[in-house]
């Protein structure tokens, strides 16, 4: 928190210089004509148009900072708001266009979930949860390759030389983003594990305190419980790590994938910006599908992990 | 882990924030467009199989009814049939009766006639006889002019006349 902070502040200092100023604090001399649309700058000093590996702060409401990913998140939230308004208005038993395309995409859902979690029963528990995991990078992902975004923006100065700040940027191309939902997602396995099989069970699937117990019971039928339920329990250790890695895989991966097309049109856009980024365009569409779907069945495979009996 | 958070800026702020997001698309989603779109879904599919079932037992309701409304049909024709039999078969005694009877009657009438004819018979011979006598005796009177006692008369005349 304490590393960032002087950026933020650095960043907010400079945004509210509107029209041309000059910068106290730095040299260099920038003007800026920022308009709704296009950035004309007319810059002494070579621009830089590096992609970020964070997502960049645009405004500041009180001491919370909006970045350009935030933003982009927002829309997502506000087209979702309005498709999911728009089914509520048309769900009839007769089903009219959108409804069948909405049925449609919910049946093959719920029969490739149905070939996961082995039951209609789990998959349509899960559902609400795992759907919702994939629209929202679904349509994350795909906002951030619309022109536009990650090409509108500003100048501002940072650190004694100018960069170019998109004013969005795709939600899912910060890690915070990502982050959020992998924690979300593997908290819930969490909650779902426990709603299924009972806390101290659950419990004991992470610290196998009654595979310890059940050692001097069951000696003197096996005696090779002494050796086997110990193991037992450290196994149990090994998983608690592994819910950590659970998090960083899927934020890491998504993150990773999404931020990469971007670089990677942007690169491409760099070398020739006329029809060389448009195959890739497309490229970065199925990625942007594959990756929300990945995402969505991690998810659903970690729930049914966690709702299940441990059989070894 | 500070590098980490230094280079992606990670802020707990915005991740409470994409959590909020998130939370909103879910619940937004959930109420609005899936708990209804489900509903609908299985109120249709639940629909379909009671109709699907309800055509069934429809069916074999028109199966039973057939079977049932062709059994009893031929039931009634069996019966109209032993009724129009077991009617010839009356009939039939009827008329044998009656023809007997007739037979019978006609045989009766018959037969009180012929008794009645021999009797006109007898009695018109008798009749015959008698006036043939006189008739003899008259003419045999005629020819013999003279009678003779009546009692050898009688006599003669008997064994002329057999």
């Amino acid at each position: 928190m304490d590393n960032i902070e002087p950026t933020i502040e650095h960043f907010s200092a400079e945004e509210d210089v509107s029209t041309e100023h000059v910068t106290a604090n730095e040299h260099a001399e920038i003007e800026e004509h920022v308009s709704d649309e296009h950035v004309v700058a007319d810059i002494h000093e070579e621009v830089s148009h590096d992609h970020t590996l964070f997502a960049e702060p645009i405004f500041n409401i009180g001491n919370f900072t909006v970045t350009n990913s935030l933003l982009n998140s927002w829309i997502v939230v506000i087209l979702v708001v309005i498709i999911a308004i728009l089914v509520k208005r048309n769900v009839k038993t007769i089903p009219g266009k959108i409804q069948n395309i909405m049925e449609m995409v919910v049946d093959g859902f719920l029969d490739i979930f149905d070939s996961v979690t082995g039951s209609r029963d789990k998959s349509l528990k899960f559902f609400p949860l795992v759907f919702a995991f994939f629209v929202f990078i679904l349509i994350n992902n795909w906002l951030g390759l619309l022109p536009g975004i990650g090409s509108i923006g500003k100048i501002a100065v940072h650190d004694g030389h100018a960069a170019f700040i998109p004013y969005f940027r795709g939600g899912t191309a910060d890690l915070n983003t990502t982050l959020a939902l992998a924690i979300i997602g593997v908290v819930f396995s969490h909650i779902f594990g426990v709603m299924a099989l009972g806390a101290w069970k659950y419990f004991n699937k992470f610290i196998n305190i009654k595979a310890l117990l059940e050692i001097p019971k069951k000696f003197k039928k096996d005696p090779s419980v002494i050796i086997v339920n110990p193991i037992k329990a450290f196994v149990g250790l090994i998983e608690i790590i592994g819910e950590a890695a659970k998090v960083a895989s899927l934020s890491f991966r998504l993150f990773g994938n999404i931020f990469a097309g971007e670089v990677l049109l942007a690169s491409m856009a760099a070398i020739l910006a006329f029809g060389l980024p448009i195959p890739f365009m497309f490229l970065e569409v199925i990625v942007g599908l594959i990756q929300a779907l990945i995402f969505a069945m991690l998810i659903l495979a970690y729930l049914t992990m966690a709702t299940s009996a441990e059989e070894h | 882990m500070d590098s980490l958070i230094d280079t992606f800026h990670i802020d707990i702020k915005l991740l409470i924030a994409q959590t909020i997001n998130f939370a909103i698309v879910i619940s937004v989603l959930y109420f609005f467009a899936l708990k209804p779109l489900i509903k609908v879904m299985k109120d249709r599919t639940a629909k379909i199989e009671k109709s699907l079932e309800d055509a069934k037992k429809i069916d074999e309701k028109l199966d039973k009814t057939n079977r049932e409304y062709k059994k009893v049909l031929a039931d009634a024709k069996k019966e109209a049939n032993a009724i129009l039999e077991k009617t010839q078969e009356e009939s039939e005694a009827k008329r044998v009766v009656m023809l007997n009877r007739a037979k019978e009657e006609i045989g009766a009438v018959i037969s009180e006639e012929k008794v009645k004819i021999q009797q006109e018979k007898a009695k018109m011979l008798k009749e015959v006889k008698t006036e043939l006598a006189d008739l003899v005796i008259a003419s045999t009177e005629k020819v013999l002019e003279k009678k003779i006692d009546s009692k050898q008369d009688r006599e003669m005349i008997k064994k002329t006349v057999r």
